[in-house]
């Protein structure tokens, strides 16, 4: 008993140290401080005379191009280079800046900057429900904002947006329209022919172009070595801009600026490093990858899958050429053109597939002789018969005689799962593949 | 244990509470400073005034169109916020269509107590795993939260087309909004039991999203979500007999085909069924509230024609 009364003197002896002093390494309150740092940012922000330079990398990893000007009454007004009127017609919405776990700018009402983070894949391309993984509050850390440049990194999808201080002959060339003829670029898809060259600094570099994950890929020969060098890219009031610089010897190329399509003539041209060239074509690659007909071959054959396309062969400029879309059978929509390797012993299967009951359905097809690879890359086909009642017009009959073309196709592998199919003749007619 | 020991106890207890009172503490502090304290603020624009102006000064009802993460259920889904272009015909049809209709017929006094208090908006729709996208969202009867409203068009807004806009509209704007104050109604007077006898045992329950609407119909139900619970059914029948009018929701009894469901309802059932709950909700209208169902159906039938 009497221990315990002791102890109880112990403990209350505790509560009287109990002393009730705040030192604070910190001159002013955590509060104080937090909305001296909000301010701050919004200053920054909005006293920049000329607006921002502003690029956005979702988490799908593709790039897109900017304008931003932040007034101090929460406005801000965008251009972007997700489509033409986007980069010519200014839009404006609101801002704000926010003390969450971390102080954050919020881009609070839909401007052009939500369209990428936009979960309606109508929007941008991207799957119901993500859109492109982009973002529009961004968390802002101190030690990457310095005077002309912030980078930011959103909340959602950790995509990141970064700032660079605006000249005023930036800002006067995206009033004027400059990020819009920048995209005079996406022209380049009217190319009639596959393989696109640009000479600068005494190398020719063969072009592809993706333009819907904004992907451009340079590949040169060094000697006899193959190289090649991929980025994404966005446009900026001055032109296309690789968000990685290309480094080849002493030469760093950052883009193309002053892009000037030639309607008349199909014809791209473009300012390197100040040096205007123009985007040639050519019938053949640069490098011919003579091991692409078989793997493209046996890729789906370990695997049990096939090759699919869905608008079958582009011919002379024209996507769909033979009009695939409105194919049906029995009254079954046309849903995508298989190419099965191996399908039966010693022939392979071309066919459209049909949507029936819920699933895709096979209702005739050619049966094409296990293809001849050529030593010099090429892969040539042959049929063999067909199987079930193929129209002898129309669509399906095209798309085989265009496949039995006797010269036949070189392949280029464009990513891990898809391939274009390209004709040796004239190089004006490719088919592109993927499989799942 | 001796009475003296207790009396020590005693004291040291109060010589503990003493300790404890002097551990004073300070001032909390300057709390006008917390950042965010009292609601985000920004310099107040057109859509700010006019919301004042139109929403808040009549119906005490406040409107969140800039984005707040944390108004919505679930943060994990992806959002955009409402586009400003959007606000202003948005709310002015939600006045025409919902609010307008009640204050008429049921007063301003009996509109302001009952109605929702904050309207949230999201441009985009939510989408879910199971490939259903959700359009709205309801709390307590105080919030409403309204999704996909950056595609919302009536007659007049450009690029409005009548077969596809009306049928978007409808289903995530006025059904969530009629459905909702529905609720609230019926949870502050509850409807009569009958009610719940009138489809008995022909509930669907959380099975109600493998059905479509035309087979709810043949059991005797508005739509498909109505079959889930009483609540909803009832909710349901007024959204629907509101939006689609007298003769609107006549020709959906009337277009139940013959047969019988595999819930072993006959079209005569269904359409028994359909008559019974909609004699109920007048009634219920009328003994609870003193609103005349048929006249408040009405008007909100015209605006909405007025506007698509």
């Amino acid at each position: 008993m009497r221990k315990s009364i002791l102890y109880f003197l112990l403990l209350s002896a505790g509560f009287w140290s109990c002393e009730n002093k705040d030192e604070s390494v910190f001159e002013k309150t955590t509060d104080e401080r937090l909305n001296e740092a909000l301010g701050a940012y919004e200053k920054q922000l909005s006293e920049a005379a000329y607006g921002w330079n502003a690029v956005v990398y979702p988490g799908n990893e593709s790039s897109y191009g900017f304008y931003m000007k932040f007034d101090d009454k929460n406005r801000v007004s965008m251009y972007s280079d997700f489509t033409e009127t986007s980069a010519k017609t200014p839009k404006e919405s609101s801002y704000r800046l926010k003390a969450m776990q971390t102080p954050t700018l919020i881009f609070d009402t839909y401007g052009y900057m939500h369209l990428l983070a936009d979960p309606d894949g109508g929007v941008n391309g991207g799957n119901d429900g993500d859109g492109l993984l982009s973002d529009f509050e961004f968390a802002i850390y101190p030690d990457s904002v310095t005077t002309d440049r912030i980078v930011f990194v959103g909340r959602k999808n950790q995509s990141k947006l970064i700032l660079t201080r605006a000249t005023q002959a930036q800002q006067t060339a995206f009033n004027g329209g400059g990020q819009a003829a920048g995209l005079a670029f996406n022209n380049i898809s009217k190319y009639q022919v596959y393989f696109k060259r640009l000479t600068f600094n005494g190398v020719t570099y063969e072009i592809a172009v993706n333009q819907v994950d904004r992907i451009i890929k340079l590949t040169w020969l060094d000697g006899t070595t193959v190289r090649t060098f991929t980025t994404t890219y966005y446009y900026d009031s001055e032109g296309l801009v690789f968000a990685k610089p290309f480094v080849n010897g002493s030469n760093t190329i950052n883009g193309f600026n002053k892009i000037t399509w030639d309607e008349s003539r199909t014809q791209l041209s473009v300012s390197v490093n100040g040096t205007t060239s123009v985007i040639g074509t050519a019938i053949r690659p640069l490098s011919i990858d003579r091991a692409a007909p078989r793997a493209w071959w046996n890729a789906p054959q370990a695997t049990g899958g096939e090759w699919r396309s869905v608008s079958g062969f582009h011919v002379n400029g024209v996507d769909d050429a033979f009009g695939l879309k409105t194919l049906t059978s029995d009254s079954f929509p046309y849903v995508v053109y298989l190419y099965i390797p191996a399908y039966g012993s010693g022939y392979d299967l071309f066919a459209p597939a049909f949507f029936e009951d819920g699933g895709l359905s096979l209702h005739y097809g050619d049966a094409v002789r296990t293809p001849n690879f050529t030593s010099d890359g090429r892969i040539i086909f042959s049929m063999a018969g067909t199987l079930g009642d193929v129209p002898k017009t129309g669509p399906v009959a095209q798309m085989s005689a265009q496949l039995y073309e006797s010269s036949g196709y070189y392949l280029i592998q464009t990513s891990e799962k898809t391939y274009d199919m390209v004709s040796v003749k004239d190089a004006k007619s490719w088919i592109s593949w993927f499989r799942i | 244990m001796n009475k003296l020991s207790g009396l020590l106890f005693s004291s040291i207890f109060l010589l503990c509470s003493v300790v404890l009172v002097s551990c004073k503490e300070d001032e909390i502090g300057d709390v006008e400073n917390i950042p965010g304290l009292g609601g985000d603020e920004w310099v107040k624009g057109p859509i700010d005034d006019w919301i004042f102006s139109n929403m808040t000064t009549p119906y005490n009802i406040s409107v969140k169109y800039k984005w707040d993460q944390f108004e919505f259920d679930n943060v994990l889904k992806t959002l955009v916020p409402a586009d400003e272009a959007q606000v202003i015909p948005l709310l002015s049809s939600i006045d025409k269509g919902w609010a307008k209709p009640y204050v008429e017929e049921a007063g301003k006094v009996f509109f302001n107590k009952y109605s929702p208090k904050l309207f949230v908006l999201s441009g985009s729709v939510e989408y879910n795993l199971d490939g259903s996208v959700t359009g709205g969202q309801a709390e307590g009867g105080r919030k409403i939260v309204m999704m996909g409203i950056n595609r919302f068009k009536v007659k007049g807004m450009p690029g409005y087309k009548a077969e596809t806009d009306s049928l978007y509209a409808k289903f995530f704007v006025f059904h969530v909004i009629q459905h909702e104050f529905g609720h609230i109604l019926h949870q502050n007077k509850n409807y009569p039991q009958e009610y719940k006898t009138i489809s008995a045992g022909k509930y669907y329950g959380a099975n109600w999203i493998n059905y479509r609407d035309e087979d709810a119909l043949r059991d005797g139900f508005v739509t498909a979500y109505s079959a889930s619970n009483f609540d909803d059914d009832f909710v349901e029948m007024i959204a629907v007999m509101l939006m689609e009018g007298k003769d609107g929701f006549d020709k959906m009894v009337n277009a139940i085909p013959p047969g019988t469901t595999a819930k072993g309802t006959t079209r005569e059932q269904a359409q028994s069924a359909l008559r019974q709950k909609e004699a109920m909700i007048v009634a219920y209208y009328k003994n609870s509230w003193n609103i005349d169902f048929y006249a408040l159906q009405k008007k909100t039938r015209a605006a909405m024609v007025s506007m698509f």
